[in-house]
């Protein structure tokens, strides 16, 4: 008899044991009931409706996620998120920093219905997530108060999907521009900053210190990655990507312009990437006065200024290659998690932080660009002295972004860049074989 | 009297398997069930993200593999690693465990010593050597003291994977060291005795005792060796940020199915490349196996 009870004893405890394990990840939906009323869709009265009495009165807790580059930006979006939860009392926003392989956490959360709310989108990726339907379209909630025309267009098409419908609003933007060192251009005997490309190879060969056959200080810190180099794929008439959305960079026009960057650095070796002096970025080799000149955005600013004071530099747009103006542009926009069950608290804090009242806020430090027209008017950055050449290269630029297909071609192309770049193979051969690799698995995948 | 024992046996194999309940359900649970779910994941094309949808593709995930250029480059990258790791892991291992199997003085600082790299995180580890690999680090400094040329030791793709290389062997050997030691420790003296009034020398002892009174041992070490060395990932990883690069000089096979799996999410393949994976190591075990027993029959 005993026996029997130990054994059944134990039998028990096994199912207590799994039922607990099993029982735990059930609890997290529980909260989501006090979700908006069913008509998620009705959107006519959720807009500036920060004060109507008929908001739901119930305490609504979104999450919002997204990265950050510093402490001071983070402080700076809780600072929005404050104002945005004074004005709307009824909802409390659950801020939560994702610092590594976004991309990852986001999609494996998303597979899980664990995603945030709202969440921070990078142009590049979002034609993949529209694909996949997992956002929400958010052309219906838009009124005639948040202002749509007031966007920069290509800032808002890039979160367009192909069905026309729009999946996301920018919350800032930055395009490239030339960051040089005034000291060293002073010492080289330089007035101003190159405007062409041959001025600046010029310029860079001036600049260039060895030390001994080492060189010290490079005249250009190149990145050799394409989110940096599409712009000049493009300088000579290449393409990207066809119309299918397979790669298509191999051309000779694609060629030529990246052969520039190869050729400066192998043959001029008047430029160098930062690993080739210890940095970890650009902004970094820059800083450390390692390099005289890079190509950076305007994230590179408040680095500068907060983590080498004594550093007198200027910025100028890049310079033109092949006689046209030509950068790259980033934006990061705001969208909504479709499997949301808070869909108009989350509209409402889309449109705070995207509206002109939050994003001046956001924007007012200098950490990031407004994609509003107004704002920028207000802010004044296209006469300021260090982000004036960053806001002109909005009109021609590039904006990182080619369908859902370019994750994998980036990945392909920096593999090979890197090879053409360190003088592994000729940049045709080894741009080649990127195209091939990448559009073998853009074909196996689909 | 024969049906109450029987019952009574009945009695005590189910209680028995109620003891092991747990056991079995863990390992069901987290072990088995997600073995077979990758094996039926590996004949689908599976979507995730969006509308969930499994779609059987019979055998097409791994046809896909013949054309994946990657895939090759992973695998020779990780048989390159492994043909490096683990004999010289397993020789840096049994020479540490005979040194200190000597009767030095301070021998437990040196034990205690020679097993830090082990206990020390792999990702802080990476990070450490990173540093030193790094064009302003540690490794260039004192080759420009000797007057020597430095080097971009992270940026090549030839040398890439030689520095997670020493790490791990520099890294892995203690853990192994320590077995070696446990083993030697067991050898008995009077064979060694024995031996040295036959005339043999110190090599000719460590060579004809040591060595092959430790050969299950060094079975254990080498098999062990070669699955941590075909599990490469957190290491190249962390060098490379994920990528694999600078022209997939690190990319490793376990690298390689993370990104088809969280990057491209596509499960399908990737659970049939972890299916290929560990097939590939079950052969170097079997092989491995018939090797050691055939001498163990000279």
């Amino acid at each position: 008899m005993q026996k029997k009870w130990t054994g059944w004893a134990a039998l028990m405890l096994t199912t207590a044991m799994v039922l607990s394990a099993c029982g735990g990840s059930s609890g997290n939906n529980s909260g989501n009931a006090s979700s908006s009323p069913s008509g998620s869709s009705s959107p006519s009265s959720s807009e500036g409706a920060s004060a109507s009495p008929s908001a739901p009165a119930e305490n609504v807790e979104l999450t919002l996620a997204g990265w950050t580059s510093s402490p001071e930006e983070q402080s700076l979006l809780q600072q929005v998120l404050d104002e945005f939860q004074a004005k709307n009392p009824t909802i409390k926003v659950k801020y939560e920093v994702i610092a590594d392989q976004y991309m990852d956490v986001i999609k494996t959360r998303l597979i899980g219905g664990e995603a945030p709310d709202v969440f921070y989108l990078d142009a590049f990726e979002a034609p993949g997530l529209i694909e996949k339907g997992v956002l929400e379209p958010l052309d219906g909630y838009v009124s005639d108060d948040f202002d749509l025309a007031d966007f920069e267009t290509p800032m808002v098409e890039a979160f367009k999907g192909k069905d026309g419908k729009t999946y996301g609003f920018p919350k800032d933007t930055s395009t490239l521009a030339l960051f040089y060192n005034k000291k060293m251009f002073a010492d080289a005997g330089i007035a101003n900053p190159p405007a062409t490309w041959e001025e600046l190879q010029a310029a860079a060969e001036k600049l260039t210190k060895k030390d001994g056959s080492k060189v010290s200080v490079y005249g250009l810190g190149q990145a050799p990655e394409l989110a940096r180099q599409m712009f000049m794929i493009q300088a000579f008439g290449g393409k990207l990507t066809d119309d299918q959305g397979m790669a298509a960079f191999a051309t000779p026009e694609g060629l030529k312009g990246l052969q520039l960057v190869i050729d400066q650095h192998l043959k001029a070796k008047t430029a160098g990437q930062p690993s080739d002096v210890g940095a970890g970025w650009g902004g970094e080799m820059f800083g450390q006065q390692k390099a005289a000149m890079v190509i950076e955005g305007n994230w590179a600013i408040p680095y500068l200024q907060t983590n080498f004071k004594d550093l007198d530099f200027g910025t100028a747009e890049v310079p033109t290659v092949n006689g046209k103006k030509g950068t790259m542009a980033y934006t990061v926009g705001y969208v909504m998690n479709k499997e949301s069950k808070k869909k108009d608290a989350a509209w409402k804090l889309i449109s705070y932080l995207t509206g002109k009242e939050g994003m001046k806020t956001w924007t007012s430090k200098g950490f990031a660009l407004p994609t509003r027209k107004s704002v920028a008017a207000e802010l004044g950055y296209d006469k300021d002295p260090l982000r004036g050449a960053l806001v002109a290269g909005g009109s021609y630029s590039t904006t990182w972004q080619a369908g859902a297909t370019l994750p994998t071609i980036m990945n392909n192309f920096n593999n090979q860049f890197v090879a053409a770049y360190t003088g592994q193979s000729t940049l045709e051969e080894a741009m080649k074989l990127a195209q091939e690799t990448a559009n073998s698995e853009i074909k196996a995948g689909q | 009297m024969s049906k109450r024992s029987g019952k009574l046996r009945l009695r005590e194999g189910a209680a028995g398997y109620a003891f092991m309940s747990p056991a079995i359900v863990v390992l069901g649970c987290f072990l088995l069930l997600p073995i077979l779910y990758a094996v039926f994941l590996s004949f689908h094309k599976v979507n995730l993200l969006g509308e969930v949808s499994y779609k059987f593709s019979g055998t097409a995930n791994f046809e896909r593999m013949a054309d994946d250029t990657r895939l090759w480059i992973a695998l020779r990258n990780t048989c390159k690693y492994a043909l490096i790791v683990v004999p010289s892991q397993t020789l840096l291992a049994l020479v540490l465990a005979s040194i200190l199997n000597m009767k030095l003085k301070f021998r437990n600082f040196f034990r205690v010593a020679y097993y830090l790299p082990t206990v020390t995180s792999s990702a802080v580890l990476v990070l450490i050597f990173m540093w030193i690999y790094n064009s302003n680090g540690l490794l260039n400094y004192l080759l420009d003291l000797v007057g020597l040329p430095t080097y971009n030791w992270l940026g090549d793709p030839n040398v890439a994977l030689t520095g997670i290389m020493v790490m791990n062997i520099w890294s892995t050997a203690p853990l192994f060291m320590v077995i070696y030691l446990a083993a030697l420790q067991d050898i008995p003296e009077s064979q060694y005795e024995a031996a040295e009034i036959d005339g043999a020398g110190a090599w000719k002892k460590f060579w004809r005792i040591t060595v092959p009174q430790l050969k299950p041992v060094t079975f254990y070490v080498v098999v062990m060796g070669i699955i941590g060395t075909f599990q490469l990932f957190d290491q190249s990883y962390i060098f490379s940020a994920g990528s694999g690069g600078p022209n997939n000089a690190t990319l490793t096979m376990v690298l390689l199915i993370y990104q088809y799996a969280f990057k491209n999410l596509d499960m399908g393949y990737a659970s049939a490349l972890a299916f290929l994976l560990a097939v590939v190591i079950m052969l170097i075990t079997v092989v491995q196996r018939l090797l050691f027993r055939e001498e163990k029959l000279n």
